[in-house]
């Protein structure tokens, strides 16, 4: 299994644990498109950098997440399989979209700005300047049928 | 000491401003100019940051009421179907533009002649057509020449790349017969002037990290300054004053201390665009002018005009990268254009074609849909819609309507105690159809080209980047608030050269318009200098 490197920043041992298998469930990793799983990148380290004001969303989308496991399952939601957790993430926002949400937004965030996911996904790793993109300049022989149009334009 | 009197004083560094400053430059008059904002740094642009598609929502948010910067003013949009979209700094909105650079057609500046709507302009496209040239030639726009849907042209540069995801779309548009062409972009294709070329960066919209757009900030102000115009950034400009004969004398102003300041000027040109131009008129109260500067006519802040907006969005098959290169810009069908009577609405709209949906938003949104699961199948499902989404952007003319306006809000004030305006705004019924029939082409098009799936938004409220027609020009003093070279009828020193002078709003993106008014505004200036003001 990948190294964790969570930043558990702010939460509690239970809300840790409720995370990890959260993201493993929700983006799992997948080896034949050398994807990861979002529980192998530092979600906690992102939020932390680019979204502190959601870190109190994230702690109580997790603390719900946990009493759902309790009340639905009668097991802490870290002691859940992947394929429990995504069931459970899943029934819950068919009925409240806003399930874990703030969660979710991050971990999206996080994952695919990360550059092994982009690499993966097929595209350079970090930002755009300087090293910029290749665009083909497009087939302009398509135009033959828009010039024979001939004007267009009134007046 | 003597008094410190400007030649010209301009307000807004923006991209009327800009033009308008360079032009008059050659005079060798004072030319002072007072932006409220500061310089951008393209160091500073999320798009040297990897985490690019987070680092532009907030700080660079097109909304000056999400941006929240001290240098913006705050917009009160609570009875208005379309928000305001600007930036406050130097180079004003074309910091955060795309630069789609469309010129008006001649019939958009005779909608009452052909169409029996709208007002005729009092110049027209042919008046205009050397100043959208020197005005292309000044900003670095590329394009190809030969469109047949404008008059003949040749941008001084090649067309933008429009990618593997344009050839797509054009197929669709040759299947079905409709005119489409590759925009001209106020974004330089190869390196000018000293300007580095596009490199396909993406997110336009958040500034523009090589300079290769063309904000007026990159291509107009550092030639204005070494030409001798004064840029002052920070400056808040609160008031234009006036004396006993109807003459503006200066404009009161926050300094970048907060503390007052006047500058006295022989004349005063207004460029703080649609909205921000009528504010300040409407704050400019006198004994001479109790309803607000350069407003006998009553006009000021009145017929605002947006370009309502619909997005529908399509899937293709193939790999198409479509994400990739300048987010607004790549081609546009104009088929929709002019007006046909068998319609039912008058004038028409233009379809512009952007770039689809870069990784982050596509993930945020495809899950918010269901159309990306997460869980197992996430990976297969993102990867499927992954480079090839495509955006058609429907650009309706809007016609102009006295109760769509700018005012003063009583109570909202900017950071300086300045009454924020107040957008009172709603779509005609007109437009309503047009945009109707806009999503129905729209949708029409990306089935011919094969889209796998399409997504209609309708209507989308976060458009309000066209900030026109609050400060109308035309001839009649009783109908219009400057003349046909944009002179304010009542304050013969006072000019306007935003977008706030526009009669109609044609059905495209405004600023190589707005620029080649402003220029011609300040060639007539020039040409009339020994009878500026009678
Ligand atoms: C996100 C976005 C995308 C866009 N895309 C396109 C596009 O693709 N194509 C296109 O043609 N147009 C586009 N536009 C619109 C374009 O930016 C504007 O049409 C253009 O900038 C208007 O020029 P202007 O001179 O009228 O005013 P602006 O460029 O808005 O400049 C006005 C300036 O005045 C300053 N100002 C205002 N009030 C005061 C005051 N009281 N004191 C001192 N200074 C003041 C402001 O700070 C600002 O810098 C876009 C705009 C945005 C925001």
């Amino acid at each position: 299994m990948a190294e964790r490197i969570v930043s558990d920043s702010g939460l509690s041992e239970t809300q840790s644990r409720t995370l990890r298998v959260m993201l493993d469930a929700i983006i799992p990793a997948d080896a034949g498109r050398g994807m990861p799983s979002a529980g192998e990148l530092d979600l906690m380290g992102y939020v932390a950098e680019f979204a502190p004001e959601a870190l109190d969303a994230i702690r109580a989308d997790l603390d719900a997440a946990e009493d759902l496991a309790q009340k639905r399952l009668g097991i802490a939601f870290g002691g859940l399989s992947a394929d429990d957790a995504i069931d459970l993430v899943n029934t819950s926002r068919a009925t409240e979209p806003r399930f874990a949400q703030t969660l979710i937004t991050q971990a999206l965030g996080c994952y695919y700005q990360d550059d092994r996911v982009v690499t993966a996904l097929g595209y350079p790793a970090g930002p755009p300047f300087p090293q910029g993109n290749t665009v083909e300049k497009g087939d302009l022989s398509l135009l033959e049928p828009v010039r024979k149009m001939g004007k267009i334009y009134r007046g | 000491m003597a008094e410190d009197i400007a030649d010209i004083l301009i307000i807004g560094a923006g991209a009327s401003s800009a033009a308008a400053a360079w032009s008059l430059s050659d005079t060798r008059m004072r030319i002072v100019c007072l932006e409220q904002g500061d310089w951008m740094n393209p160091a500073d642009y999320p798009s040297n940051r990897r985490e690019w598609q987070v680092l532009r929502n907030v700080a660079y948010s097109q909304s000056p009421n999400v941006r929240k910067r001290d240098t913006d003013y705050p917009i009160n949009e609570d009875d208005s179907a379309v928000s305001v979209a600007n930036f406050n700094g130097v180079g004003g909105g074309t910091v955060l533009y795309s630069g789609h650079f469309p010129r008006f057609k001649p019939s958009d500046f005779r909608t009452r002649s052909l169409d029996g709507v709208g007002d005729d302009w009092p110049v027209d496209y042919y008046d205009l057509e050397p100043y959208f040239a020197q005005n292309d030639r000044n900003m670095g726009v590329s394009g190809l020449a030969g469109d047949p849907a404008i008059p003949y042209h040749e941008p001084p540069l090649p067309h933008i790349p429009i990618g593997k995801m344009g050839n797509a779309v054009a197929r669709g548009f040759n299947k079905l017969g409709w005119h489409w062409w590759p925009s001209d972009a106020a974004i330089i294709s190869e390196d000018y002037e000293g300007r580095g070329k596009c490199l396909n960066l993406g997110p336009c919209n958040s500034g523009c990290a090589q300079g290769a757009k063309s904000s007026v900030d990159i291509a107009y102000w550092p030639l204005n300054q070494r030409l001798g115009v004064e840029l002052r950034t920070r400056c808040r400009v609160r008031e234009i004053t006036v004396d006993d004969n109807d003459m503006a004398t200066g404009a009161i102003y926050f300094d970048e201390n907060g503390v007052e300041q006047f500058q006295a000027a022989h004349v005063v040109i207004m460029a703080c665009n649609g909205v921000g131009t009528p504010r300040l008129l409407l704050n400019s109260t006198s004994k001479r002018f109790p309803d607000g500067l350069a407003n006998r006519s009553g006009l000021v802040g009145k017929n605002l005009m947006f370009h309502p907006w619909g997005h529908v969005e399509g899937f293709l098959d193939g790999n198409l990268d479509g994400h990739l290169g300048p987010q607004g810009t790549s081609l546009l069908s104009q088929q929709f254009y002019e007006t046909d009577p068998s319609r039912d609405f008058v004038r028409g709209y233009t379809l512009q074609v952007t770039r689809g949906q870069a990784p982050l938003s596509l993930a945020l949104q495809g899950v918010a849909r269901g159309d990306i699961p997460l869980g197992k199948g996430h990976h297969e499902a993102f990867r499927k819609y992954l480079g090839n989404s495509v955006l058609f952007n429907i650009c309706c003319e809007d016609l102009p309507e006295e109760i769509n306006t700018v005012t003063l809000d009583p109570d909202l004030k900017d950071s300086s105690g300045i009454p924020a305006p107040k957008i009172t705004y709603r779509l005609s019924e007109n437009s309503q159809r047009m945009l109707a029939h806009g999503i129905r082409s729209a949708t029409e098009a990306l089935e011919a080209a094969g889209a796998f799936q399409v997504n209609s938004w309708g209507q989308n409220r976060h458009t309000g980047w066209h900030l026109m027609g609050t400060a109308r020009m035309g001839k009649d003093p009783a109908k219009s608030v400057v003349n046909e070279w944009g002179r304010s009828h009542d304050v013969r020193n006072l000019f306007i050269i935003d977008g706030s002078i526009f009669v109609t709003a044609g059905a495209v993106n405004p600023t190589t318009t707005i620029q080649a008014l402003a220029l011609y505004i300040a060639d007539n200036m020039k040409k009339n200098l020994a009878n500026l003001f009678d």
